[in-house]
């Protein structure tokens, strides 16, 4: 089986998060590091996609600080999204040449990750076409947004465990008037262990990409990605 | 030289979304020129050499295409 490496990262913010990706998307290029998979949750943050409008963001600059909310633009594709804890982050740093070496494929495959961590859970989600990302009848459950330079991923997937509410009112979700954020505790009508949800994210993972999880120190990916600062 | 879009696999509908450099531009090899989208992946179009950003074909919110010629590049 293949391995692929991954790196629990637990709860950080997302500047930092994103410095770290960019480093390794580089790295990933040149061939100095490995694929791996980031596995993480993010301090309440908003993002803007390239697709994305400012305007979907419903709280002033003032409401945002004082929520203590920080907002990004960024490189993926997409429009306007929310990260808070209680939501699993993956962001794989994959060469997709060695993945199928098909964009379409890809993305399909981790809204598959997330359809497969929801059923994981007894919840039956799905995809909508010209609307990528998940979904249930009651909203949407998980994003999907990536970025690729010379085949080589960044960002990824954002799924919705047990987020608390009150970030999704902070946006228009992906800039569609209307559309609902709905997470795995709202579905299921009572909390959710994240620990539950990683198990189920990592088995998902592994089904999907058909390879076996390596764990990697979060140091030691912090000393990968520094090696660029010096080259 | 033909700045073209890269193959992707099978994508749906493709989008320019932005323009890094302009007309003109001195760029290098390898250079982020363009990013293109489709089915929110955001994909980075390259310079195929080092040159001169001569003219762009395709503008920003047009559709485009793998395969396509979206811009001409003077080389050095």
């Amino acid at each position: 089986m293949t391995r692929l490496r991954c790196a629990d990262l637990g709860r950080v913010r997302y500047g930092p998060a994103l410095d770290l990706q960019r480093r390794l998307h580089a790295l990933r290029q040149q061939g100095e590091v490995e694929d791996i998979v980031l596995f993480l949750e993010h301090e309440p943050v908003i993002t803007i996609g390239r697709r994305g409008d400012a305007g979907h963001i419903l709280l002033t600059p003032d409401e945002l600080a004082r929520a203590g909310v920080e907002v990004f633009p960024v490189e993926r594709g997409g429009d306007v999204t929310y990260h808070g804890p209680g939501q699993i982050v993956l962001y794989p740093i994959l060469d997709l040449r060695g993945w199928g070496r098909d964009v379409h494929r890809y993305v399909h495959d981790l809204e598959e990750v997330m359809i497969r961590i929801a059923r994981a859970f007894g919840i039956e989600a799905e995809r909508r076409p010209g609307f990528p990302g998940v979904w249930h009848e009651r909203g949407k459950l998980g994003a999907v947004g990536i970025h690729v330079r010379n085949w080589v991923t960044m960002h990824g997937l954002a799924f919705n465990v047990d987020p608390r509410p009150d970030g999704f009112r902070w946006i228009v979700p992906c800039g569609i008037p209307g559309a609902r954020a709905v997470s795995l505790a709202d579905l299921l009508g009572e909390p959710v262990p994240m620990e539950e949800a990683w198990e189920a994210a990592r088995q998902a993972v592994e089904d999907v990409l058909g390879a076996g999880l390596e764990p990697v120190g979060r140091e030691e990916v912090e000393a990968w990605a520094s090696a660029s600062r010096t080259g | 030289m033909n700045v073209v879009v890269p193959e992707l696999g099978e994508v749906g509908e493709v989008k320019l979304v932005r323009w890094l450099v302009a007309p003109g531009q001195e760029v290098e090899a390898g250079e982020a020129l363009a990013e293109v989208e489709a089915d929110k992946a955001v994909f980075v179009v390259e310079a195929p050499a080092a040159g001169v950003l001569e003219r762009i074909l395709v503008g920003e919110g047009e559709p485009t295409s793998p395969g396509e010629t979206i811009a001409l590049l003077k080389t050095s």
